[in-house]
Protein backbone atom coordinates (compact mmCIF):
# COMPACT_ATOMS: atom_id res chain seq x y z
CA UNK A 1 0.00 0.00 0.00
CA UNK A 2 1.31 3.75 -0.87
CA UNK A 3 -1.04 5.99 0.26
CA UNK A 4 -0.16 9.48 2.01
CA UNK A 5 -1.59 9.01 5.00
CA UNK A 6 -0.82 8.63 9.04
CA UNK A 7 -2.44 6.09 10.81
CA UNK A 8 -4.54 4.55 8.65
CA UNK A 9 -7.24 4.11 11.14
CA UNK A 10 -7.56 8.18 11.53
CA UNK A 11 -7.98 8.14 7.81
CA UNK A 12 -11.41 9.43 7.82
CA UNK A 13 -11.41 11.76 10.31
CA UNK A 14 -8.22 13.74 9.19
CA UNK A 15 -9.63 14.05 5.88
CA UNK A 16 -12.88 15.55 7.67
CA UNK A 17 -10.43 18.32 9.78
CA UNK A 18 -9.10 18.91 6.57
CA UNK A 19 -12.10 19.26 5.06
CA UNK A 20 -13.39 21.60 8.12
CA UNK A 21 -10.14 23.93 7.83
CA UNK A 22 -10.81 24.11 4.03
CA UNK A 23 -14.10 24.99 4.10
CA UNK A 24 -15.52 26.68 6.99
CA UNK A 25 -18.19 28.95 4.72
CA UNK A 26 -19.80 25.98 3.61
CA UNK A 27 -19.68 22.70 5.92
CA UNK A 28 -19.32 22.67 9.71
CA UNK A 29 -20.36 19.24 12.44
CA UNK A 30 -23.05 18.81 14.98
CA UNK A 31 -23.31 17.03 18.19
CA UNK A 32 -19.30 17.11 19.03
CA UNK A 33 -18.90 14.19 15.55
CA UNK A 34 -16.82 14.95 13.00
CA UNK A 35 -19.01 12.49 11.05
CA UNK A 36 -22.19 14.39 11.70
CA UNK A 37 -21.61 16.99 8.66
CA UNK A 38 -23.75 20.09 8.25
CA UNK A 39 -24.25 22.65 6.69
CA UNK A 40 -23.15 26.01 7.66
CA UNK A 41 -25.89 28.20 5.66
CA UNK A 42 -29.30 26.63 7.19
CA UNK A 43 -31.86 28.27 5.64
CA UNK A 44 -34.93 28.64 8.17
CA UNK A 45 -38.39 26.93 6.79
CA UNK A 46 -36.75 24.41 4.03
CA UNK A 47 -36.88 21.02 3.58
CA UNK A 48 -33.42 19.66 4.52
CA UNK A 49 -31.44 17.22 2.52
CA UNK A 50 -29.28 14.07 4.47
CA UNK A 51 -27.45 11.82 2.39
CA UNK A 52 -24.54 9.93 3.91
CA UNK A 53 -22.76 6.51 3.10
CA UNK A 54 -19.52 5.42 3.32
CA UNK A 55 -16.09 7.14 3.21
CA UNK A 56 -13.46 7.02 0.36
CA UNK A 57 -15.71 8.31 -2.60
CA UNK A 58 -14.64 12.21 -2.00
CA UNK A 59 -16.50 14.09 -3.81
CA UNK A 60 -19.59 11.92 -2.84
CA UNK A 61 -21.12 12.05 -0.64
CA UNK A 62 -20.25 14.81 1.47
CA UNK A 63 -18.95 17.11 -1.05
CA UNK A 64 -22.32 17.80 -1.52
CA UNK A 65 -23.32 19.93 1.23
CA UNK A 66 -24.02 23.35 0.48
CA UNK A 67 -26.00 26.28 -1.24
CA UNK A 68 -28.41 25.24 -3.43
CA UNK A 69 -28.04 21.00 -2.97
CA UNK A 70 -27.68 18.87 0.56
CA UNK A 71 -27.89 20.06 3.97
CA UNK A 72 -25.93 17.42 5.57
CA UNK A 73 -23.85 14.24 5.48
CA UNK A 74 -23.47 11.33 7.94
CA UNK A 75 -20.18 10.14 6.85
CA UNK A 76 -19.17 6.50 7.43
CA UNK A 77 -15.41 4.81 7.74
CA UNK A 78 -14.30 3.41 4.50
CA UNK A 79 -16.64 1.72 2.42
CA UNK A 80 -18.84 1.51 5.97
CA UNK A 81 -22.10 2.54 6.90
CA UNK A 82 -22.51 5.75 8.94
CA UNK A 83 -24.77 4.79 12.48
CA UNK A 84 -28.24 5.34 12.91
CA UNK A 85 -27.67 7.92 16.15
CA UNK A 86 -25.16 9.95 13.26
CA UNK A 87 -27.98 10.25 10.82
CA UNK A 88 -30.20 11.23 13.73
CA UNK A 89 -28.14 13.87 14.88
CA UNK A 90 -28.05 14.97 11.56
CA UNK A 91 -31.68 14.77 10.65
CA UNK A 92 -31.96 16.57 14.31
CA UNK A 93 -29.64 19.37 13.06
CA UNK A 94 -31.03 20.15 9.55
CA UNK A 95 -34.92 19.99 10.12
CA UNK A 96 -36.06 23.18 10.62
CA UNK A 97 -39.95 22.50 10.82
CA UNK A 98 -40.34 21.77 7.20
CA UNK A 99 -39.26 17.92 7.16
CA UNK A 100 -36.29 16.15 6.00
CA UNK A 101 -35.23 13.83 2.60
CA UNK A 102 -32.95 11.20 2.67
CA UNK A 103 -31.08 10.46 -0.70
CA UNK A 104 -28.77 7.73 -0.44
CA UNK A 105 -27.50 5.13 -2.62
CA UNK A 106 -29.20 1.40 -2.86
CA UNK A 107 -27.15 -0.35 -0.14
CA UNK A 108 -28.11 -2.55 1.96
CA UNK A 109 -26.52 -1.38 5.50
CA UNK A 110 -27.11 2.19 4.73
CA UNK A 111 -30.89 1.41 3.68
CA UNK A 112 -31.33 0.07 7.68
CA UNK A 113 -29.11 2.38 9.26
CA UNK A 114 -31.16 5.70 7.90
CA UNK A 115 -34.54 3.81 8.58
CA UNK A 116 -33.42 3.55 11.89
CA UNK A 117 -31.79 7.60 12.09
CA UNK A 118 -35.36 8.38 11.03
CA UNK A 119 -37.45 6.55 13.52
CA UNK A 120 -35.33 8.01 16.32
CA UNK A 121 -36.23 11.53 14.54
CA UNK A 122 -39.87 10.31 14.14
CA UNK A 123 -40.02 9.31 17.97
CA UNK A 124 -38.05 11.12 19.82
CA UNK A 125 -38.30 14.68 17.46
CA UNK A 126 -41.64 14.17 15.74
CA UNK A 127 -39.57 15.31 12.59
CA UNK A 128 -41.03 13.71 9.65
CA UNK A 129 -38.47 12.47 7.10
CA UNK A 130 -39.00 10.82 3.46
CA UNK A 131 -36.64 8.57 1.94
CA UNK A 132 -35.25 8.49 -2.05
CA UNK A 133 -32.93 5.31 -2.40
CA UNK A 134 -30.87 5.98 -5.97
CA UNK A 135 -29.64 3.26 -7.49
CA UNK A 136 -28.94 3.55 -11.57
CA UNK A 137 -25.92 1.13 -12.07
CA UNK A 138 -27.33 -0.66 -15.20
CA UNK A 139 -24.38 -2.87 -15.17
CA UNK A 140 -25.59 -4.26 -11.07
CA UNK A 141 -28.79 -5.76 -12.18
CA UNK A 142 -31.61 -6.06 -14.24
CA UNK A 143 -34.16 -3.43 -14.58
CA UNK A 144 -36.71 -4.08 -11.57
CA UNK A 145 -39.96 -4.70 -13.14
CA UNK A 146 -43.61 -2.64 -11.79
CA UNK A 147 -43.64 -2.94 -8.38
CA UNK A 148 -40.33 -5.16 -7.87
CA UNK A 149 -37.47 -3.91 -5.38
CA UNK A 150 -34.85 -2.00 -7.65
CA UNK A 151 -31.82 -3.80 -6.68
CA UNK A 152 -29.87 -1.88 -9.01
CA UNK A 153 -26.29 0.33 -7.14
CA UNK A 154 -26.67 4.05 -6.83
CA UNK A 155 -23.37 5.10 -8.16
CA UNK A 156 -21.69 8.69 -9.83
CA UNK A 157 -25.97 9.66 -11.11
CA UNK A 158 -27.31 10.44 -7.90
CA UNK A 159 -25.29 14.04 -7.94
CA UNK A 160 -28.21 14.86 -10.70
CA UNK A 161 -30.96 13.93 -7.48
CA UNK A 162 -28.72 15.81 -5.65
CA UNK A 163 -28.45 18.75 -7.80
CA UNK A 164 -32.19 18.88 -8.53
CA UNK A 165 -34.00 18.29 -5.27
CA UNK A 166 -31.67 20.24 -3.32
CA UNK A 167 -32.30 22.97 -6.00
CA UNK A 168 -36.30 22.48 -5.76
CA UNK A 169 -36.15 22.49 -1.79
CA UNK A 170 -33.99 26.34 -2.58
CA UNK A 171 -36.85 27.48 -4.11
CA UNK A 172 -38.98 26.29 -0.92
CA UNK A 173 -40.92 23.61 -2.39
CA UNK A 174 -42.24 21.45 0.07
CA UNK A 175 -41.42 18.01 1.88
CA UNK A 176 -43.59 15.68 -0.43
CA UNK A 177 -43.20 17.92 -3.77
CA UNK A 178 -39.08 17.78 -2.91
CA UNK A 179 -39.39 14.14 -2.50
CA UNK A 180 -41.55 13.75 -5.99
CA UNK A 181 -38.51 15.55 -8.00
CA UNK A 182 -36.41 13.79 -6.39
CA UNK A 183 -38.04 10.30 -7.41
CA UNK A 184 -38.32 11.63 -10.64
CA UNK A 185 -34.63 12.74 -11.32
CA UNK A 186 -33.30 9.48 -9.76
CA UNK A 187 -36.16 7.19 -12.13
CA UNK A 188 -34.06 9.29 -15.50
CA UNK A 189 -30.62 8.66 -14.25
CA UNK A 190 -28.41 5.49 -15.92
CA UNK A 191 -25.12 4.50 -15.09
CA UNK A 192 -22.18 2.44 -16.04
CA UNK A 193 -18.50 2.12 -15.19
CA UNK A 194 -15.68 0.66 -16.05
CA UNK A 195 -12.39 0.46 -14.36
CA UNK A 196 -8.61 -0.90 -14.49
CA UNK A 197 -7.01 -0.58 -11.19
CA UNK A 198 -8.17 -2.04 -7.50
CA UNK A 199 -8.70 0.20 -4.41
CA UNK A 200 -7.67 -0.37 -1.17
CA UNK A 201 -8.89 0.30 1.98
CA UNK A 202 -6.14 1.81 4.05
CA UNK A 203 -6.87 -0.32 7.27
CA UNK A 204 -7.38 -3.79 5.27
CA UNK A 205 -3.21 -2.48 3.70
CA UNK A 206 -4.05 -4.18 0.44
CA UNK A 207 -6.64 -4.39 -2.62
CA UNK A 208 -9.31 -6.76 -1.94
CA UNK A 209 -9.39 -7.93 -5.68
CA UNK A 210 -7.37 -7.50 -8.39
CA UNK A 211 -7.88 -6.55 -11.89
CA UNK A 212 -4.87 -8.14 -14.51
CA UNK A 213 -2.28 -5.34 -16.10
CA UNK A 214 -3.95 -5.62 -19.38
CA UNK A 215 -7.40 -5.94 -18.49
CA UNK A 216 -10.51 -4.21 -17.42
CA UNK A 217 -13.24 -4.10 -15.16
CA UNK A 218 -16.82 -3.49 -17.36
CA UNK A 219 -19.52 -2.93 -14.78
CA UNK A 220 -17.64 -2.25 -11.78
CA UNK A 221 -19.07 -0.70 -9.24
CA UNK A 222 -17.49 1.66 -6.36
CA UNK A 223 -16.50 -0.61 -3.68
CA UNK A 224 -15.11 -2.93 -6.78
CA UNK A 225 -18.22 -5.18 -6.84
CA UNK A 226 -18.36 -7.65 -10.04
CA UNK A 227 -19.56 -6.01 -13.03
CA UNK A 228 -20.53 -7.53 -16.41
CA UNK A 229 -17.06 -8.98 -17.72
CA UNK A 230 -13.63 -8.66 -17.14
CA UNK A 231 -11.50 -8.46 -20.63
CA UNK A 232 -8.28 -7.19 -22.56
CA UNK A 233 -8.26 -3.41 -22.37
CA UNK A 234 -9.52 -1.81 -25.55
CA UNK A 235 -9.70 1.99 -27.52
CA UNK A 236 -11.47 4.44 -25.53
CA UNK A 237 -13.94 4.65 -28.23
CA UNK A 238 -14.60 0.71 -27.86
CA UNK A 239 -15.07 0.88 -24.32
CA UNK A 240 -17.62 3.35 -24.68
CA UNK A 241 -19.79 1.96 -27.07
CA UNK A 242 -19.65 -0.91 -25.33
CA UNK A 243 -21.28 1.16 -22.37
CA UNK A 244 -23.35 2.94 -24.20
CA UNK A 245 -25.03 -0.09 -25.56
CA UNK A 246 -25.53 -0.99 -22.44
CA UNK A 247 -27.27 2.49 -21.40
CA UNK A 248 -28.90 3.84 -23.63
CA UNK A 249 -32.03 0.97 -24.51
CA UNK A 250 -32.13 1.17 -20.69
CA UNK A 251 -34.80 3.82 -19.69
CA UNK A 252 -34.78 4.09 -23.03
CA UNK A 253 -32.76 7.24 -24.30
CA UNK A 254 -34.17 8.22 -27.84
CA UNK A 255 -33.98 10.27 -30.63
CA UNK A 256 -35.31 13.63 -29.65
CA UNK A 257 -34.67 13.11 -25.93
CA UNK A 258 -32.43 15.84 -23.88
CA UNK A 259 -29.29 14.86 -22.15
CA UNK A 260 -27.13 15.85 -19.05
CA UNK A 261 -23.88 13.79 -19.28
CA UNK A 262 -21.38 13.14 -16.48
CA UNK A 263 -18.23 11.60 -17.14
CA UNK A 264 -17.00 10.58 -13.76
CA UNK A 265 -13.23 9.76 -13.23
CA UNK A 266 -12.98 7.18 -10.24
CA UNK A 267 -9.98 8.54 -8.75
CA UNK A 268 -6.61 7.92 -10.52
CA UNK A 269 -7.72 8.58 -14.32
CA UNK A 270 -6.65 11.85 -15.25
CA UNK A 271 -8.83 14.51 -16.60
CA UNK A 272 -7.24 14.30 -20.24
CA UNK A 273 -8.65 10.55 -20.77
CA UNK A 274 -12.34 11.40 -19.31
CA UNK A 275 -11.87 14.37 -22.05
CA UNK A 276 -10.74 11.88 -25.30
CA UNK A 277 -14.05 9.66 -23.43
CA UNK A 278 -16.08 12.50 -23.53
CA UNK A 279 -15.09 13.12 -27.51
CA UNK A 280 -16.67 9.51 -28.60
CA UNK A 281 -19.69 9.85 -25.92
CA UNK A 282 -20.91 13.43 -28.02
CA UNK A 283 -20.06 11.57 -31.27
CA UNK A 284 -21.80 8.52 -30.66
CA UNK A 285 -24.91 10.97 -28.75
CA UNK A 286 -25.20 13.25 -32.44
CA UNK A 287 -26.00 9.82 -34.32
CA UNK A 288 -28.55 8.53 -32.12
CA UNK A 289 -30.09 12.09 -32.11
CA UNK A 290 -29.75 12.80 -28.35
CA UNK A 291 -28.90 16.33 -27.64
CA UNK A 292 -26.97 17.06 -25.05
CA UNK A 293 -27.70 20.26 -22.36
CA UNK A 294 -24.96 19.78 -20.26
CA UNK A 295 -21.44 18.08 -19.58
CA UNK A 296 -20.16 17.77 -16.25
CA UNK A 297 -16.40 16.11 -16.92
CA UNK A 298 -14.00 15.55 -13.48
CA UNK A 299 -14.25 13.50 -10.26
CA UNK A 300 -18.06 13.42 -9.09
CA UNK A 301 -17.96 10.16 -7.26
CA UNK A 302 -14.51 8.05 -7.05
CA UNK A 303 -13.03 4.79 -5.28
CA UNK A 304 -10.04 6.11 -3.75
CA UNK A 305 -7.36 5.59 -6.23
CA UNK A 306 -9.40 3.16 -8.62
CA UNK A 307 -8.53 3.91 -12.05
CA UNK A 308 -11.39 4.41 -14.43
CA UNK A 309 -14.40 6.37 -15.18
CA UNK A 310 -18.18 5.77 -15.52
CA UNK A 311 -21.09 7.51 -17.45
CA UNK A 312 -24.46 8.71 -16.27
CA UNK A 313 -26.90 9.62 -18.33
CA UNK A 314 -29.90 11.97 -17.66
CA UNK A 315 -32.74 12.48 -19.11
CA UNK A 316 -34.07 15.50 -19.22
CA UNK A 317 -37.77 17.49 -19.23
CA UNK A 318 -38.43 21.55 -18.89
CA UNK A 319 -38.94 20.86 -15.00
CA UNK A 320 -35.65 18.61 -14.46
CA UNK A 321 -33.91 21.13 -17.23
CA UNK A 322 -34.43 24.44 -14.66
CA UNK A 323 -33.80 22.57 -11.59
CA UNK A 324 -30.57 21.38 -13.04
CA UNK A 325 -29.76 24.72 -14.09
CA UNK A 326 -30.15 26.66 -11.30
CA UNK A 327 -27.19 27.92 -9.15
CA UNK A 328 -25.16 25.96 -6.38
CA UNK A 329 -22.31 26.25 -4.31
CA UNK A 330 -20.51 23.62 -2.29
CA UNK A 331 -16.99 22.58 -1.86
CA UNK A 332 -16.73 20.60 -4.71
CA UNK A 333 -19.32 21.78 -7.40
CA UNK A 334 -20.41 24.88 -8.04
CA UNK A 335 -22.60 26.40 -10.59
CA UNK A 336 -23.39 30.38 -11.41
CA UNK B 1 -49.52 -5.36 33.29
CA UNK B 2 -47.50 -2.14 32.98
CA UNK B 3 -44.02 -1.87 31.56
CA UNK B 4 -42.23 -4.19 34.20
CA UNK B 5 -44.25 -6.65 31.43
CA UNK B 6 -42.01 -5.95 29.03
CA UNK B 7 -38.85 -6.22 31.66
CA UNK B 8 -39.31 -9.59 32.62
CA UNK B 9 -39.89 -10.42 28.71
CA UNK B 10 -36.83 -8.90 27.51
CA UNK B 11 -34.86 -10.74 30.28
CA UNK B 12 -36.25 -13.93 29.51
CA UNK B 13 -35.73 -13.52 25.76
CA UNK B 14 -32.11 -12.36 26.72
CA UNK B 15 -31.52 -15.91 29.05
CA UNK B 16 -32.94 -18.03 26.20
CA UNK B 17 -30.86 -16.49 23.71
CA UNK B 18 -27.80 -16.99 25.93
CA UNK B 19 -29.07 -20.59 26.83
CA UNK B 20 -29.14 -21.22 23.00
CA UNK B 21 -26.09 -19.31 21.89
CA UNK B 22 -23.74 -22.05 20.71
CA UNK B 23 -26.99 -23.91 19.15
CA UNK B 24 -27.05 -20.50 17.33
CA UNK B 25 -23.63 -20.00 16.26
CA UNK B 26 -23.54 -23.37 15.11
CA UNK B 27 -26.75 -22.90 12.83
CA UNK B 28 -25.51 -20.21 11.62
CA UNK B 29 -22.28 -21.33 10.50
CA UNK B 30 -24.17 -23.86 8.42
CA UNK B 31 -25.43 -21.05 6.22
CA UNK B 32 -23.82 -17.93 6.83
CA UNK B 33 -21.06 -16.24 8.84
CA UNK B 34 -21.64 -17.92 12.41
CA UNK B 35 -21.67 -14.86 14.14
CA UNK B 36 -25.71 -14.64 14.38
CA UNK B 37 -25.29 -16.26 18.26
CA UNK B 38 -23.07 -13.75 19.16
CA UNK B 39 -25.19 -10.78 17.81
CA UNK B 40 -28.65 -12.27 19.29
CA UNK B 41 -26.52 -12.64 22.97
CA UNK B 42 -25.12 -9.30 23.06
CA UNK B 43 -28.19 -7.39 21.31
CA UNK B 44 -30.76 -8.85 23.39
CA UNK B 45 -28.77 -8.32 26.60
CA UNK B 46 -28.26 -4.63 25.77
CA UNK B 47 -32.26 -4.51 25.15
CA UNK B 48 -32.84 -6.69 28.59
CA UNK B 49 -30.38 -4.65 30.84
CA UNK B 50 -31.66 -1.09 29.71
CA UNK B 51 -35.19 -1.75 30.64
CA UNK B 52 -34.06 -3.21 33.57
CA UNK B 53 -31.85 -0.06 34.39
CA UNK B 54 -34.98 1.76 33.53
CA UNK B 55 -37.66 3.54 35.61
CA UNK B 56 -39.54 4.38 32.56
CA UNK B 57 -43.17 3.87 33.09
CA UNK B 58 -43.90 4.39 29.19
CA UNK B 59 -43.98 0.78 28.17
CA UNK B 60 -43.69 2.03 24.58
CA UNK B 61 -40.57 4.62 25.31
CA UNK B 62 -38.91 1.64 27.74
CA UNK B 63 -39.35 -0.58 24.29
CA UNK B 64 -38.12 1.81 22.03
CA UNK B 65 -35.27 2.57 24.27
CA UNK B 66 -34.20 -0.91 24.38
CA UNK B 67 -34.33 -0.99 20.33
CA UNK B 68 -32.19 1.78 20.33
CA UNK B 69 -29.65 0.08 22.96
CA UNK B 70 -29.99 -3.24 20.73
CA UNK B 71 -28.92 -1.27 17.68
CA UNK B 72 -25.71 0.40 19.54
CA UNK B 73 -24.40 -3.64 21.01
CA UNK B 74 -25.43 -5.88 17.74
CA UNK B 75 -25.23 -3.35 14.36
CA UNK B 76 -25.28 -6.36 12.53
CA UNK B 77 -28.01 -6.86 9.74
CA UNK B 78 -30.20 -9.03 12.25
CA UNK B 79 -29.16 -7.51 15.08
CA UNK B 80 -30.57 -4.01 13.42
CA UNK B 81 -33.81 -5.73 12.27
CA UNK B 82 -34.28 -7.33 15.99
CA UNK B 83 -34.11 -3.50 16.91
CA UNK B 84 -36.25 -2.23 14.47
CA UNK B 85 -38.85 -4.32 15.67
CA UNK B 86 -38.66 -3.58 19.49
CA UNK B 87 -38.36 0.08 17.72
CA UNK B 88 -41.76 -0.08 16.11
CA UNK B 89 -43.27 -1.92 18.92
CA UNK B 90 -42.08 0.80 20.94
CA UNK B 91 -44.23 3.17 18.25
CA UNK B 92 -47.75 1.25 18.92
CA UNK B 93 -47.41 1.25 22.92
CA UNK B 94 -46.20 4.72 23.26
CA UNK B 95 -48.29 6.70 26.06
CA UNK B 96 -49.62 3.51 27.43
CA UNK B 97 -48.67 3.04 31.10
CA UNK B 98 -51.04 0.04 31.36
CA UNK B 99 -50.71 -2.90 28.88
CA UNK B 100 -53.74 -5.46 28.10
CA UNK B 101 -53.40 -8.14 26.21
CA UNK B 102 -54.65 -6.90 23.03
CA UNK B 103 -51.50 -4.36 23.24
CA UNK B 104 -49.29 -7.33 23.50
CA UNK B 105 -50.33 -8.68 20.40
CA UNK B 106 -49.83 -5.52 18.38
CA UNK B 107 -46.69 -4.83 19.68
CA UNK B 108 -45.41 -8.30 18.48
CA UNK B 109 -47.86 -7.43 15.04
CA UNK B 110 -45.59 -4.09 15.11
CA UNK B 111 -42.25 -6.11 15.96
CA UNK B 112 -43.33 -8.44 12.44
CA UNK B 113 -44.40 -5.68 10.31
CA UNK B 114 -40.99 -3.88 10.77
CA UNK B 115 -39.03 -6.44 10.29
CA UNK B 116 -40.83 -7.35 7.16
CA UNK B 117 -41.39 -4.13 5.58
CA UNK B 118 -37.07 -3.37 6.66
CA UNK B 119 -36.08 -7.07 5.69
CA UNK B 120 -37.91 -6.56 2.54
CA UNK B 121 -38.53 -10.09 2.87
CA UNK B 122 -42.25 -11.68 2.62
CA UNK B 123 -43.05 -15.60 4.22
CA UNK B 124 -42.18 -18.68 2.77
CA UNK B 125 -38.43 -17.05 2.02
CA UNK B 126 -37.29 -18.96 4.89
CA UNK B 127 -36.59 -16.04 7.31
CA UNK B 128 -37.23 -15.42 10.76
CA UNK B 129 -40.55 -14.24 9.13
CA UNK B 130 -41.83 -18.02 9.02
CA UNK B 131 -41.14 -18.94 12.77
CA UNK B 132 -42.72 -15.43 13.99
CA UNK B 133 -45.64 -15.02 12.29
CA UNK B 134 -47.42 -17.96 13.58
CA UNK B 135 -46.32 -17.47 16.78
CA UNK B 136 -47.96 -13.70 16.35
CA UNK B 137 -51.40 -15.20 14.56
CA UNK B 138 -51.99 -17.96 17.31
CA UNK B 139 -51.51 -15.11 19.18
CA UNK B 140 -53.89 -12.46 17.94
CA UNK B 141 -56.42 -16.07 17.88
CA UNK B 142 -56.51 -17.47 21.18
CA UNK B 143 -56.94 -13.36 22.76
CA UNK B 144 -59.72 -12.35 20.62
CA UNK B 145 -60.98 -15.66 21.89
CA UNK B 146 -60.76 -14.20 25.42
CA UNK B 147 -57.89 -16.67 26.36
CA UNK B 148 -55.76 -15.62 29.38
CA UNK B 149 -51.95 -14.45 28.40
CA UNK B 150 -50.33 -17.38 30.02
CA UNK B 151 -52.72 -20.11 27.85
CA UNK B 152 -52.50 -17.74 24.40
CA UNK B 153 -48.56 -17.49 24.91
CA UNK B 154 -48.31 -20.99 25.40
CA UNK B 155 -50.12 -21.30 22.36
CA UNK B 156 -47.92 -18.95 20.16
CA UNK B 157 -44.91 -20.81 21.02
CA UNK B 158 -46.30 -24.27 19.80
CA UNK B 159 -46.99 -22.49 16.94
CA UNK B 160 -44.07 -20.54 16.66
CA UNK B 161 -42.04 -24.13 16.89
CA UNK B 162 -44.35 -25.44 14.15
CA UNK B 163 -43.17 -22.23 11.77
CA UNK B 164 -39.42 -23.06 12.62
CA UNK B 165 -39.58 -26.32 11.78
CA UNK B 166 -42.06 -25.39 8.57
CA UNK B 167 -38.71 -23.51 7.63
CA UNK B 168 -36.61 -25.99 7.32
CA UNK B 169 -38.03 -27.58 4.04
CA UNK B 170 -38.55 -23.99 2.54
CA UNK B 171 -35.80 -22.69 -0.43
CA UNK B 172 -33.53 -19.23 0.98
CA UNK B 173 -34.03 -16.28 -0.89
CA UNK B 174 -32.11 -13.70 1.22
CA UNK B 175 -29.06 -13.28 2.89
CA UNK B 176 -25.90 -16.00 2.40
CA UNK B 177 -28.26 -19.12 2.59
CA UNK B 178 -29.64 -17.58 -0.87
CA UNK B 179 -26.55 -18.47 -2.17
CA UNK B 180 -27.25 -22.20 -1.78
CA UNK B 181 -30.13 -22.06 -3.35
CA UNK B 182 -32.20 -25.54 -3.77
CA UNK B 183 -29.36 -27.06 -1.14
CA UNK B 184 -30.82 -24.64 1.31
CA UNK B 185 -33.85 -26.63 1.50
CA UNK B 186 -33.95 -28.86 4.59
CA UNK B 187 -31.20 -26.86 6.31
CA UNK B 188 -32.46 -25.49 9.66
CA UNK B 189 -32.82 -21.57 9.35
CA UNK B 190 -31.19 -19.51 12.13
CA UNK B 191 -33.45 -16.67 11.84
CA UNK B 192 -36.60 -18.64 11.97
CA UNK B 193 -35.08 -20.46 15.55
CA UNK B 194 -34.43 -16.77 16.47
CA UNK B 195 -38.08 -16.02 16.26
CA UNK B 196 -38.93 -19.63 17.68
CA UNK B 197 -37.13 -18.70 21.02
CA UNK B 198 -38.56 -15.61 21.39
CA UNK B 199 -42.22 -16.82 21.46
CA UNK B 200 -41.17 -19.43 24.06
CA UNK B 201 -39.23 -16.81 26.17
CA UNK B 202 -42.49 -15.13 26.01
CA UNK B 203 -45.10 -17.70 27.01
CA UNK B 204 -42.41 -18.25 29.88
CA UNK B 205 -42.41 -14.07 30.84
CA UNK B 206 -46.49 -14.60 30.72
CA UNK B 207 -47.11 -17.44 33.28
Amino acid sequence: MKKIINKPENYVDEMLEGLYAAHPDYITYTADDLRCLVTSNKVAGKVGIVTGGGSGHLPLFLGYVGKGMLDGCCVGGVFQSPSPEQVFNVTKEVDDGAGVLYIYGNYNGDILNFDMGAEMADFEEDIRVETVVAGEDVASAAPAGPGEPNHRRGVAGIVFVYKCAGAAAAQMKDLDEVKRIAEKAAANVRTMGVALTPCTIPEVGKPGFTIADDEMAIGMGIHGEAGIRNGKIEPADAIVDEMLEKILPDIPYVKGDEVAVMVNGLGATPLDEQYIVTRHIDKRLKEEGIKVHRYYVGEFATAMEMAGFSISLFKLDDELKELLDAPAATPFFKQL
Amino acid sequence: MNSSYIVKMLAEISAIMNENKDRLIELDSVVGDGDLGLTMTKGFAAASEFAAGSDETDAGKMLYGAGKAMSSAAPSTMGTLMSIGLMQGGKVLKGKTELSNEDVVEFLAAYENGIMTKGKAKLGEKTFLDGFDPGVQALKVAVEAGEDLAAATAKAAVAAEEGFNAATNMKAVHGKPAVKGDASIGMVDPGACVAMLIFKAIAKASV
